[in-house]
């Protein structure tokens, strides 16, 4: 009894209870909703179904249904072009600035604190003021485009089915921009200041320390940079409610508001379920690169 | 002081008692400044021994919240829905049929109201509730445009052909100004808007590809397509639109008697209110009908308090368009003057609008029907398909729904 005692408070047993509690915990709060919601996606869910605890079984139905809609290739397309242009521009702009605020001019670092401003704004606010920004008639950025002549007619970015993901991406990306700026000037910062010295003796160019130097020694806050930055696009549900809500005629629809909009307007939440099941897919893998990133790290 | 006490303790008995008779009743409902939540407080405030706990959610999340609290049990007594949504929760038994309380009542009768609204709370001959109010939408107009464009203010058009027509002449791209205001959005205020064009063109909800609803599609296609219309028609809900209507930026808008107030307040110009054009002269008309119901939940321990409540609401029916420019569903209540001109003179057009106003459904699938409706109109209006094509698939789309 004592050695039990003993071992829990200073042994084996203390190691076992911490990691039982942290396994509770991801059971209890992640591991059993995601098999709830994989459960769901083989049912028929509806308003008043969802209360109980056994529902109608489907099989695949509810798989089949999905992919059979016509809306589903547009939803594919759309989610990896919103997530491809999103993490592509929050990461090389946000970079660019990182770089840029790396230069040790007067108040480089309040400017660059400044700039989170923007990204602890609430989505949903942000998602406003980009529909007022990006309005046909009177939007601010139609004003601007067309006072400075590159633009003849207005744009209707979130009512033209040609510019409404456009539309939603722009706001992704002013959004996100301050996020990436930050993790990555932390991941500059911590690079060494003698490495980039001796190089300099050495006479090497600016271009040569930033591929031999910078790009290397950033490797693992770069992965993580953009794994995060995918993750992030893929949860992105605001500025969609905001500024398009997936339209005109589902042009700027991608698989999360979809899946919201299957299972909280449509009240089909077993289809709702199979988008999310298939989004948690995607996130797994994507988490399995930023865990291997940071491995080596503990700088994030 | 043993006696101070023993009264102490006498009057403690008696209050708790009298407290033991109380009932709290919870209701639900979109706003605070609804009249059932005025009406509540008044309600309360009486010495009845009900009190009525409001509680506002977001007219968005409202079916989705109260679902959630159905399914745990923790809905409230009294709920103010859409009236569309009300078939699901009725059909489902949600709702508690009122037909036993109504025949016993002296206050409500069920044929005191119009078809419309009656038709939305009604299931398999059950009654689940009563209607709050209602609208409808019509077409504003702005005298100044009509007569700064040669057109006549006191006979606006009355057609479709006249519709476009005057549209055409309105619409002026060098100061701004749309010919027309109105909401093609993909939610549930598209299909009320478009569903009354395409019931005029013979259509309906279980019929809505009718030559005359795609010859109605086709119509807004050509607001569209020859800019009569804002672009961003197609992604703004009616309040935003008829505020560019409001604010001159359009000739004509397509609304109901809830932008009243705001447009007496905001719009600096003359205009008036004109039936919704038919699609030839004599042609059926047709309108969107709106506005919430009140209905208890069959799992209200205090089902008799709760339709005392509504008994109380009935009787109110008078002040509802003059306390909040809302049309009472009643039959026979006079819409007093409120004191303002242009809203006096707006509502005999929103009272004969409302004869023709039409249910959305009753029918529990109603969101998805609605959803295949929006899908319809878009597609044809972002130039996805031809309108018969589009309205085709609709009804595909409805059908298998319906089955």
């Amino acid at each position: 009894m004592q050695r039990i005692a003993h071992t829990i408070r200073d042994g084996v047993g203390f190691d076992v209870l911490l990691i039982a509690f942290a396994l509770f915990y991801l059971f209890a709060f992640a591991g059993l909703p995601i098999l709830y919601n994989v459960i769901l996606s083989f049912q028929q869910v509806d308003m008043f179904s969802l209360g109980s605890l056994f529902h109608e079984i489907t099989g695949w139905e509810n798989y089949v249904a999905v992919f059979n809609d016509p809306l589903a290739s547009r939803v594919f397309w759309n989610t990896i072009v919103f997530t491809a242009a999103s993490v592509f521009f929050q990461f090389s702009i946000g970079f660019a600035l990182a770089l840029y605020f790396n230069q040790r001019f007067p108040g480089a670092s309040w400017i660059r604190g400044l700039f989170l401003a923007g990204w602890v704004m609430p989505g949903l606010v942000v998602g406003v003021l980009w529909n007022w920004l990006l309005s046909g008639d009177f939007g601010v950025i139609n004003w601007v485009l067309m006072s400075m002549g590159f633009i003849d007619e207005p744009i209707f970015w979130r009512s033209d089915t040609d510019y409404s993901l456009i539309a939603v991406i722009l706001a992704n990306v002013w959004y996100g921009v301050p996020f990436n700026m930050i993790l990555l000037a932390v991941g500059l910062a911590a690079i060494p200041d003698d490495l980039y010295e001796a190089a300099s003796l050495d006479g090497a160019t600016t271009w040569q320390k930033f591929w031999t130097i910078t790009l290397p020694m950033m490797r693992s806050t770069i992965g993580a940079v953009i794994a995060l930055g995918i993750i992030f696009t893929l949860q992105q549900f605001d500025l969609f409610a905001a500024v398009t809500s997936g339209g005109p005629a589902g042009s700027s629809m991608v698989a999360q508001y979809w899946s919201w909009e299957l299972s909280f307007r449509q009240f089909d939440f077993g289809r709702g379920a199979v988008i999310a099941v298939m989004m948690i897919v995607v996130v797994l893998g994507v988490a399995a690169i930023y865990v291997r990133s940071t491995r080596q790290e503990t700088r994030l | 002081m043993k006696r101070l006490t023993l009264t102490t303790l006498a009057s403690v008995l008696l209050c708790s008692t009298a407290f033991a008779d109380d009932i709290t009743l919870t209701m639900w409902t979109e706003s605070s400044n609804a009249p059932e939540s005025v009406f509540a407080q008044e309600f309360s405030d009486m010495d009845n021994g009900i009190t009525i706990d409001v509680r506002e959610v977001r007219f968005d999340d409202l079916v989705a919240e109260t679902l959630r609290a159905f399914a745990t049990g923790t809905n409230p007594d009294i709920i103010a829905i859409d009236n569309p949504d009300h078939a699901a929760f009725a059909s489902r038994g949600a709702f508690l049929d009122l037909t036993p309380m109504i025949e016993m009542s002296d206050q409500i009768d069920i044929e005191n109201y119009f078809d419309g609204p009656r038709s939305s709370l009604t299931w398999d001959d059950g009654v689940y509730g009563i209607p709050r109010a209602s609208n409808t939408i019509a077409l504003y107009y702005n005298k100044d445009m009509f007569r700064a464009a040669g057109l006549d203010p006191d006979s606006p058009p009355a057609t479709w052909a006249e519709f476009y027509d005057a549209a055409k002449a309105l619409t002026d791209p060098d100061n701004d100004v749309y010919g027309v205001a109105f909401s093609a959005k993909a939610s549930e205020e598209g299909t009320f808007q478009f569903l009354p064009w395409a019931q005029m063109g013979g259509g309906s909800f279980d019929n809505i590809n009718t030559d005359g609803a795609a010859e109605a599609l086709d119509l807004w296609k050509r607001l569209f397509d020859e800019g009569l219309t804002s672009p961003d028609t197609l992604t703004r809900g009616q309040w935003d639109s008829t505020g560019t209507f409001n604010g001159g930026n359009a000739a004509m808008a397509i609304s109901g008697p809830w932008e009243l107030k705001r447009m007496a307040e905001d719009a600096d110009f003359d205009w008036g209110v004109t039936l919704l054009p038919v699609r030839e002269e004599g042609g059926p008309r047709a309108s969107a009908l709106g506005d919430f119901n009140l209905a208890v939940f069959a799992n209200s321990e205090n089902p008799e308090a709760a339709f005392q409540f509504l008994e109380y609401y009935d009787s109110q029916a008078e002040r509802i368009w003059p306390e909040f420019t809302r049309m009472p569903s009643k039959i026979g209540v006079e819409l007093a003057p409120t004191g303002d001109e242009k809203i006096d003179a707006a509502a005999p057009v929103f009272v004969e609008q409302l004869q023709y106003a039409r249910n959305r459904g009753p029918h529990p699938e109603w969101p998805r029907i609605s959803k295949a409706i929006q899908d319809g109109f878009q597609s044809a209006l972002t130039g996805q398909a031809e309108s018969k094509e589009a309205l085709d698939q609709a009804a595909g789309a409805i059908e298998r729904i319906l089955n």
